[in-house]
């Protein structure tokens, strides 16, 4: 078990020392921090031009039987105004300002969902989807460095590896949905996607 | 040591959101105990983040940013603010984090902060049971605590089992599991888990809701559950 836990780590470790220089720095990581600092609204303004169109679009997708403009429009507002209370917890260190805005969508959408569907519940999104102050720290996969190489790989997907990360990751689909979907067996849809990872250096045992 | 881990399916469907809610509990009590699935997850999360900034714009109305800073600038929070939790009360929490059951922050919530007060079902010597309310979806969520030594009755499985440690240790034929493992046993399978003589095994537990009883484990379990969770709801009603 452990011995191949550990050769997965390295040639990721490997892979993305490969990967070439980090890149620019994340030109919204500043904006992000002058909100936080000094509510510095016109900063806002250019997060809000740059990705409230994005955040519609990801949640249009996600929500495509509800799908009416007025709702998506009222739910981005919605993710824009917790970027505006929350930037403050925003940690460089733990995510890009992209993976981090697509957790307050991800958690705004099921949050949404969950409120509307006839599932009942009595426990907040955010206790289940968090990030932990466990004792236990994150291993170290350089995940923060994978931007460059997740683009680079991404392009080269064949067709049907691309089709089933869209649907997991923007269309708001469990494996099982995909594979209802597609009229494929789960396995053949798990494998795909599995693939798909793996050429994005995300290495996961089973 | 964790042995045991969600396996690329759970993961994913964690980190998309896209998982039963009683299932993603089970994933989130993990990972506070695995930092490999969570560097896992942060991963996959970075896709999600990638994916989105590449998508289609889709353009908002002209009138958007306006009306979100005259809600800033009324104070607004989120429209949908954190109520469940705040039924919580702190102390509960504190309560619990001086406790000796490291108990995962969705677990917390689950339980309000502690094990103690929870409506435990005595079934047997070695084992009971507290069933727990994460939603209506059809997934039953239980904490069991095994006796240390004790044997639980061998039960077939009719959905898949999702069982995550908590404290202490079990074994059954096909393996042992320590504090922190995700195990996963699927429809059909029998076993027989077997705490460690040192500790009381507590396990958080998911089932898919079997279609109806059969094997020895449901007549005994399903039917007593229920009854106990009834009575429970009328006597509050
Ligand atoms: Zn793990």
């Amino acid at each position: 078990m452990s011995s191949s836990e550990d050769s997965n780590i390295g040639s990721l470790r490997k892979a993305l020392a490969g990967a070439g220089p980090q890149g620019a720095p994340d030109p919204w990581e500043a904006a992000i921090r002058k909100v936080a600092q000094h509510q510095d609204r016109a900063e806002f303004k250019k997060l809000f031009d740059h990705y409230a169109p994005m955040i519609k679009s990801f949640l249009c997708k996600g929500i495509s039987s509800y799908a009416d403009r007025s709702l998506a429009e009222e739910m981005t507002q919605e993710v824009m105004l917790k970027v505006w209370n929350k930037a403050d917890s925003f940690n460089p260190t733990k995510a890009s300002v992209n993976t981090w805005i697509f957790t307050i969508a991800r958690n705004t959408r099921i949050d949404f969902i969950r409120r509307n569907g006839r599932a009942g519940r009595t426990i907040d999104i955010e206790d289940i989807w968090h990030e932990a102050d466990s004792p236990e720290p994150v291993v170290e996969l350089q995940q923060r460095r994978v931007e460059t190489m997740i683009r680079n790989a991404m392009a080269t997907l064949p067709e049907e590896q691309a089709l089933v990360l869209e649907k997991a990751f923007m269309e708001n689909k469990s494996h099982n949905d995909i594979a209802e979907e597609l009229a494929l067996p789960l396995g053949t849809v798990k494998s795909r996607i599995r693939l798909a990872l793996s050429k994005l250096q995300i290495l996961i045992d089973r | 040591m964790i042995s045991y881990h969600p396996d690329s399916r759970y993961l994913t469907d964690f980190a998309t959101a896209n998982l039963p809610l009683a299932e993603a509990v089970c994933v989130s009590a993990h990972l506070e105990f695995c930092g490999k699935c969570r560097a896992h997850v942060q991963q996959l999360t970075d896709v999600g983040g990638h994916m989105l900034a590449r998508l289609q714009p889709e353009a908002v109305s002209e009138d958007s940013f306006a009306a979100l800073m005259a809600r800033v600038s009324a104070g607004a929070q989120e429209q949908f603010p954190v109520t469940v939790a705040a039924q919580v009360p702190q102390e509960d929490v504190e309560e619990a984090a001086q406790s000796h059951v490291f108990l995962p922050r969705a677990v917390r919530r689950l339980v309000s902060g502690s094990l103690d007060k929870l409506r435990w079902v005595q079934l047997g010597k070695a084992l009971r049971v507290a069933p727990l309310q994460v939603s209506d979806e059809s997934r039953e969520t239980a904490i069991y605590d095994i006796r240390a030594g004790g044997r639980m009755p061998e039960h077939e499985h009719r959905g898949e089992e999702i069982t995550v440690l908590l404290q202490g240790s079990f074994s059954d034929a096909d393996g042992s599991y320590s504090c922190g493992d995700f195990v996963v046993r699927h429809a059909g399978e029998a076993h027989q888990p077997t705490a460690t003589m040192d500790k009381d095994c507590i396990c958080l537990v998911c089932l898919e809701r079997p279609v109806r009883p059969r094997g020895l484990f449901y007549r005994l379990l399903e039917p007593l559950v229920n009854y106990r969770l009834q009575r429970m709801n009328r006597s509050v009603a």
